[in-house]
């Protein structure tokens, strides 16, 4: 008997007693494979050339559909056969020094075990070899992604046409599209309800969720994640109900997927319970979720404690996140811009650097509105006149920002003046607050900016003249220096934001804090409130907007509970029984 | 504010900074080196107890709400109040 009718008798032995995990073994795609799949390959090359319907023969005489097959039983099928037809042209043509040719077949190879998979009888002994060959695909798709030559090759070639006829899918796209139909095929299964433990291919859900999302994200392809997401809010099983690694990846590249998305506080939600529902000893998993769970709750207007930050798996992270959240703390955007650039090369690699940039600096601006009425502020806590309205000057927040916006341009203290300005004893000759890392980068030759400010002269300028500041280095844009405009739009900039709990008085030039009475005359409680709380507050509201504008028939998506997070398939399978 | 992170512009921007500090860099990201895929758990499933999630959440502090810093006596609070003072004469005179 030859090889490979030897072969497909056993594929045909391990189909009638539906043994999915033989069929797995056995139908394996890599080159490190045992030396009888080349055998193998040999054979068919020589007796199956290319060109002709001899294997289809061969596979529908070795493989022949059963009759009246007893239950616990399985049986080759039209969609089996076809996808071992192509399995077998797999190794008569595979070259793997040829990894475009080895993607198209590959591709082939898994689009048809989709197919197979499909069927509602028997598709289901084809999971476990539905999930190496993705895996294979992806595998390989990474790997092409990375090699721009051959990535090119195959963009170029036929058959990545998208649906209209003229637009090019990526192979990426193309992989994740093949893997999603299995998903689908998954979710469909009509073996169990979306409450009741899985049953069937319904067993594999998250399986191949979790495989289209580690493909996606390898590939910066993220976005493409929202059907998957949406397919499963519409009719997915509950996630409880299945292992705990299954949970945990999925949660984990949800929190990633909203984190993407700039909903941060979905993405709380999902690293959360990933992180929670890992037991220590994943120390890796635990801190590939915290790297992305710290700058969500930092977004969030929280700090990470010491506490976690001192756990094993945050080794190194008190480094980077501690520098920003004491420049947060203090107001002081110095020290912010800094501790971004120190760990500049971490944070962008990761994808944080811009998100952090952009996105705390309303805390920095809160903390230093703050700081400045803390300074300026001459009424007492509870005491003073009743009838007045605590007040922040715009004024004054012009002295303070100017000050700052000359530290950013590289400005010094007075050597002279600092000495005798009053400044504590032991700080006369301290070291400046300005990063020296600033202080060598290109400066503006015009040294005009620096004279034209009219505020204090305790600092003087670099001698090469101011640095010159890209738009997001400057507390306003670039070089420009603050002025009393430019800091009522940062004020209402910040009380619309909920950060700043007052209103802007206009003939006085302040803002003007409300509500101090409930804080028992605590002006600072009553202006600044907790950064957290004000923006949990305003996710809130936007919430209860969305369920109005569905209940006046605005929206046609009812926007579920507040804490719902899309894809998340939360569902309490005692009560729910549809 | 865009938020959008937009690796060209960030690069431009990240490479206006000088270089300087590398020990403190290199050290940094020797201890940070690490892949960013999240790897297959080598176990299927654990229960509950194994994980915090069964643990009194009271009892973790994960999280600081309150962080605000009220002290003034810092060097750089100590700056700002000289440049108010120093303005606020100057406007007096």
């Amino acid at each position: 008997m030859s090889l490979l009718v030897e072969f497909l008798s056993s594929i045909r032995r391990f189909v009638l007693e539906q043994n999915g995990d033989e069929l797995r073994k056995w139908l394996l795609v890599e080159n490190n494979v045992p030396d009888i799949y080349f055998q193998l390959a040999r054979e068919l090359k020589t007796s199956f050339p290319a060109n002709s319907n001899s294997v289809e023969n061969l596979v529908d005489n070795c493989l022949p559909e059963e009759n009246d097959v007893p239950e616990s039983r399985g049986s080759p099928w039209p969609g089996f056969n076809s996808f071992m037809k192509e399995y077998l042209e797999y190794w008569r043509d595979a070259d793997f020094s040829n990894l475009v040719k080895v993607h198209a077949r590959l591709s082939d190879l898994l689009n048809s075990c989709a197919n197979a998979l499909a069927n509602p009888t028997y598709g289901a002994m084809l999971l476990q070899t539905s999930m190496s060959l993705s895996e294979a695909l992806s595998k390989l798709v990474m790997g092409l992604t990375r090699q721009p030559e051959l990535l090119s090759q195959i963009q170029g070639g036929i058959g990545l046409l998208g649906e209209e006829g003229n637009e090019k899918k990526s192979i990426v796209e193309l992989a994740a599209d093949i893997i999603q139909k299995i998903f689908t095929s998954c979710l469909t299964d009509r073996s169990s309800t979306r409450w009741q433990p899985p049953k069937g291919k319904k067993v594999a859900v998250y399986l191949f969720a979790n495989l289209t999302l580690k493909l996606l994200f390898a590939c910066d392809k993220s976005r493409l994640a929202i059907q998957m997401f949406t397919n499963l809010s519409t009719s997915g099983p509950a996630l409880a109900l299945y292992p705990a690694s299954q949970r945990v990846t999925f949660l984990y590249y949800l929190g990633r997927f909203n984190f993407d998305q700039g909903d941060y506080w979905r993405a709380h939600q999902a690293f959360e319970a990933a992180y929670l529902q890992c037991p220590p000893q994943f120390m890796k998993h635990r801190r590939q979720i915290l790297t992305y769970w710290v700058p969500t709750n930092l977004l969030l207007g929280r700090f990470p404690s010491l506490a976690l930050l001192q756990r094993p798996e945050a080794a190194g992270f008190l480094d980077i996140f501690l520098p920003i959240c004491a420049s947060i703390r203090r107001g002081n955007f110095v020290d912010f811009h800094t501790a971004l650039f120190l760990s500049r090369d971490w944070l962008w690699a990761k994808g944080f650097y811009l998100t952090l940039l952009y996105r705390l600096k309303p805390l920095v601006w809160r903390s230093f509105t703050r700081r400045t009425f803390l300074l300026a502020w001459q009424g007492s806590v509870g005491g003073g006149n009743r009838a007045s309205v605590p007040t922040l000057s715009f004024q004054d927040m012009v002295t303070t920002a100017t000050y700052v916006q000359k530290q950013l341009e590289g400005y010094t203290p007075a050597p002279k003046r600092a000495a005798t300005a009053g400044l504590p004893p032991k700080q006369p000759q301290r070291k400046l607050q300005v990063n020296p890392l600033f202080m060598k980068a290109v400066t503006n030759s015009s040294t005009a900016a620096a004279e034209a400010d009219g505020g204090g002269d305790s600092l003087v300028p670099p001698p090469a003249g101011p640095r010159f500041l890209m738009p997001s280095e400057g507390l306003i844009f670039g070089n420009k220096r603050p002025d009393v405009k430019n800091i009522e739009a940062v004020i209402a900039g910040l009380v619309y934001a909920g950060l700043l709990n007052g209103f802007i008085a206009r003939r006085q030039g302040a803002f003007a804090i409300e509500g101090a009475k409930r804080f028992n005359g605590d002006p600072v409680k009553a202006g600044w409130p907790v950064p957290y709380e004000s923006v949990m507050e305003r996710f809130k509201e936007s919430w209860q907007d969305a369920v109005a504008a569905y209940e006046s028939g605005e929206s046609p998506d009812p926007p579920g509970e507040f804490e719902d997070v899309p894809g998340w398939v939360k569902g309490d399978m005692f009560s729910r029984r549809d | 504010m865009a938020s959008t992170q937009n690796k060209s512009d960030s690069k431009s921007e990240a490479k206006q900074q000088p270089e300087q500090q590398q020990p403190t860099e290199q050290k940094k990201a020797a201890a940070l080196e690490e892949d960013d895929e999240f790897e297959d758990f080598p176990v299927d499933d654990w229960a509950a107890e194994e994980t915090e999630a069964a643990a009194d959440k009271t009892a973790q502090h994960l999280w600081e709400e309150s962080w605000d810093d009220d002290d003034t006596s810092d060097d750089f609070s100590a700056q700002l109040k000289e440049e108010l003072k120093k303005v606020e004469s100057s406007k007096k005179r």
